[in-house]
C-alpha cells in the first residue's frame, strides 16, 4: 500500500522566516491523522504544500502517489482551508454547484443531504453568512465529492458542539469507508476521539508522531480505590508508575503513569467496594511535548 | 463554455452591467448635444477652439474640429473619455481575475481545484476578454444608432474601427492588471501600474506630438497604437492594432508563467 502523503525533508521558508523544516511524514491509507500544534507551528504550511498552493523551499512531497503539481490529483482530495473565505452575493448553493462541477459533478441531492445534516443555510448570500455557517459550507464542499483523501485545517472552529459531534460522525464514516483524513487542530481534545495517530508540530518541526492508543498508554491517570477496611500504605508503595500516593483509612488515591497492572494486582489483595479511574488526560502529554520544544520558539510562522 | 470562464463571467455580470449602462449613458449624453453644436458653428468652430492653450488642446487630442460629425465623435468619445472609461473598467475586471480573490482569500479554494494553474489564468483572461467584448458590442451599437439618429454622417466601419481600438486598448490594460496581479498578488500594485501606464501613456502620446523631448517615448505608449492611426478618420490601422494584440498576448503569457511559479496567498 502506498502512502497517501509522503514527505521527505520538506522545508518551507518565507524569506528568512521558517515555516516548516525537514518534515518527514507518512500518512497511511485509511487512517485519520491528527496534526497538532499551536498556532503558527507549521500546520497550515504543511497542508498548503501538500495541495501545491505554495511550493517547497527544499524536499519532496507526494500525494496519492503523485506530485501535487499534477492538477488531476486535487480532484481526489477534499480540502477545508483554515481561513475559509466566502463572500459576495453568490448563494452557497450556486458556489457548491460550481465547485462540484469542476470536480467532476456532485448531485444536488448529495449537497442537500449534507446541508440538512449540518443544518447549513445554502440560500443566503455567502457574504452574509455567520462564521459557523461559512464553516458548514466549507465542510460540505470538502466532503461532497466523496474524495479519497480529506484535508481539514482546523475543521471545528466556529462550529457549535452539536454540529461538532455530527462532523466527527462524518469523519468516522469516511474512515469506515476506507478513506483517509488529515485533520489539523491546536486543541488535542478536538481530534483525539477520531484520530488513529497524531503528529505534533512545533516551531516548524515535527516533534513526534504517536498512535493515539500508545499515547493513552503513556498518559497519566488518576485512580481511586475504596476498600471495606483500612489498608496499609506499604502495600502500595514503590509500585511501577505510581505517584502522588495518598492512603487515608480505607481509600487509596494515586496517579498512574503507563500500565496499571502492578497497581491493580496490589489492590486486588484487599476487598474493593468502589473504584474510579479517570480518562487519561492527553492534553497534559500534549503540553509536555509543547513545553519541551517550547524553549526555542524561533520565528516560525503560518 | 469552460466552467471557470462562465463562473467568472457570472461574478463580473453586475459590474459589467453597471459599466455598460454607465458608458452607454455617457456616450448618449454627449451625442445628444451634437445637434445644438452644429446649429451654432461660430461658437464652437475652429476659431473658438483656437482660444484654448496649446498644451490643453494637445491633451484633448488637438481639438481641431468640433463641428463635423467625425471631429465631434472623435474628440468626445474616441480620443479620451471612451478609452479611459474602458481602461478603468478593464483594470477593475483584470484585478478581479487573481489579485482581488487572492487578497480576500477566495483564491485558496480555487487553486486547489483540479484545474491547472495555467488554465486558470487563461480562463480568467478569456472571461475578461469576453466581458470587455460584450461591453464593446453594446456601446458600439449605441454609438452607431445614436450617431445616425443625430445625422453625424460617420461611416459604420469607421465607428467599428474606433471601437475595435478601444476594445484592444482596454484588453491590453486589463491584461496588464491581470499580469501584475498574477505576479504579485496585490491589487493595489496592479492598479498603480495600470494608472501610471495609462495616464503616462496618454500624456506622452498626446503631448509628444508637439514636444520633441518626449516624442521618442510615444512608441512605448499603448495609446500611440490606438490614437496615432486616427481610426475614425482613416479606418483600421491594422499594423498598430496588431501591436496592441501582440502586447496583450505577451502580457498574458507573462501572467501565466508568473502565476504558475509562485506561492499563492502568502
Amino acid at each position: 500500500m502506498t502512502a497517501v502523503v509522503r514527505t521527505e525533508g520538506l522545508t518551507k521558508f518565507y524569506g528568512d522566516r521558517r515555516g516548516l523544516e525537514d518534515l518527514d511524514l507518512e500518512i497511511r491509507p485509511g487512517e485519520v491523522f491528527g496534526y497538532l500544534g499551536p498556532n503558527g507551528a507549521g500546520k497550515t504550511t504543511t497542508i498548503r504544500l501538500i495541495l501545491d498552493v505554495i511550493r517547497p523551499t527544499r524536499g519532496r512531497v507526494t500525494v496519492l502517489g503523485t506530485d501535487p503539481r499534477d492538477a488531476r490529483v486535487r480532484g481526489r482530495i477534499g480540502y477545508l482551508p483554515g481561513e475559509l473565505a466566502l463572500e459576495g452575493r453568490e448563494r452557497a448553493r450556486d458556489y457548491l454547484a460550481f465547485l462540484g462541477g469542476v470536480r467532476g459533478g456532485v448531485s444536488r441531492e448529495r449537497i442537500g443531504a449534507l446541508a440538512e445534516r449540518l443544518e447549513a443555510d445554502l440560500s443566503a448570500p455567502m457574504g452574509r453568512l455567520s462564521k459557523g455557517n461559512k464553516q458548514k459550507v466549507g465542510l460540505i464542499q470538502a466532503f461532497m465529492h466523496e474524495p479519497e483523501f480529506l484535508i481539514l485545517d482546523e475543521p471545528t472552529s466556529g462550529l457549535d458542539p452539536l454540529v461538532q459531534q455530527e462532523f466527527l460522525a462524518m469523519v468516522r464514516e469516511v474512515r469506515a469507508s476506507g478513506r483517509t483524513v488529515l485533520m489539523s487542530s491546536h486543541v488535542l481534545a478536538e481530534v483525539e476521539n477520531v484520530s488513529d495517530r497524531v503528529g505534533i508540530v512545533r516551531a516548524g518541526r515535527l516533534v513526534t508522531v504517536e498512535d493515539i492508543a500508545a499515547l493513552r498508554e503513556k498518559a497519566v491517570r488518576l485512580v481511586e480505590f475504596h476498600f471495606d477496611a483500612p489498608v496499609p500504605r506499604e502495600a502500595f508503595e514503590g509500585l511501577a508508575g505510581v505517584r502522588d500516593l495518598r492512603v487515608e483509612g480505607a481509600s487509596v488515591r494515586c496517579t498512574i503513569d503507563g500500565r496499571p497492572d502492578a497497581l491493580v494486582k496490589a489492590a486486588a489483595r484487599f476487598t474493593m467496594v468502589h473504584m474510579v479511574c479517570a480518562e487519561p488526560d492527553l492534553e497534559e502529554i500534549f503540553l509536555t511535548y509543547y513545553s519541551e520544544e517550547g524553549e526555542h520558539h524561533a520565528g516560525a510562522g503560518v | 463554455m469552460p466552467v471557470l470562464v462562465s463562473k467568472s463571467l457570472r461574478d463580473y455580470r453586475r459590474s459589467l452591467a453597471g459599466w455598460t449602462v454607465g458608458i452607454t449613458a455617457f456616450f448618449a449624453l454627449y451625442l445628444s448635444f451634437y445637434p445644438s453644436i452644429t446649429k451654432d458653428p461660430e461658437l464652437y468652430g475652429r476659431a473658438a477652439l483656437a482660444k484654448f492653450p496649446g498644451a490643453m488642446r494637445d491633451l484633448m487630442g488637438g481639438l481641431e474640429d468640433f463641428t463635423s460629425g467625425i471631429g465631434y465623435l472623435h474628440s468626445l468619445v474616441y480620443q479620451l473619455f471612451g478609452p479611459m472609461l474602458f481602461v478603468v473598467c478593464a483594470a477593475i475586471l483584470g484585478n478581479r481575475a487573481l489579485a482581488q480573490p487572492e487578497e480576500s482569500g477566495t483564491l485558496e479554494l480555487t487553486v486547489t481545484l483540479p484545474v491547472d494553474r495555467r488554465r486558470l489564468v487563461f480562463e480568467r483572461f478569456a472571461a475578461l476578454a469576453l466581458g470587455l467584448l460584450g461591453l464593446a458590442v453594446v456601446t458600439f451599437l449605441a454609438v452607431w444608432v445614436l450617431s445616425s439618429a443625430v445625422d453625424m454622417n460617420v461611416a459604420f466601419d469607421r465607428i467599428l474601427a474606433g471601437h475595435t481600438g478601444i476594445l484592444l486598448l482596454s484588453l491590453l490594460f486589463g491584461t496588464l492588471a491581470l499580469a501584475v496581479g498574477a505576479a504579485t498578488g496585490r491589487r493595489g500594485i496592479a492598479m498603480a501600474v495600470v494608472g501610471v501606464v495609462a495616464v503616462g501613456g496618454y500624456v506622452v502620446e498626446s503631448m509628444g506630438r508637439n514636444v520633441d523631448a518626449i516624442a521618442w517615448l510615444r512608441w512605448i505608449s499603448p495609446f500611440h497604437y490606438y490614437l496615432d492611426g486616427r481610426p475614425l478618420y482613416q479606418g483600421f490601422p491594422t499594423g498598430d492594432y496588431l501591436v496592441l494584440a501582440g502586447a496583450t498576448v505577451v502580457l498574458l503569457v507573462t501572467a501565466i508563467l508568473a502565476f504558475d511559479r509562485r506561492d499563492v496567498g502568502v
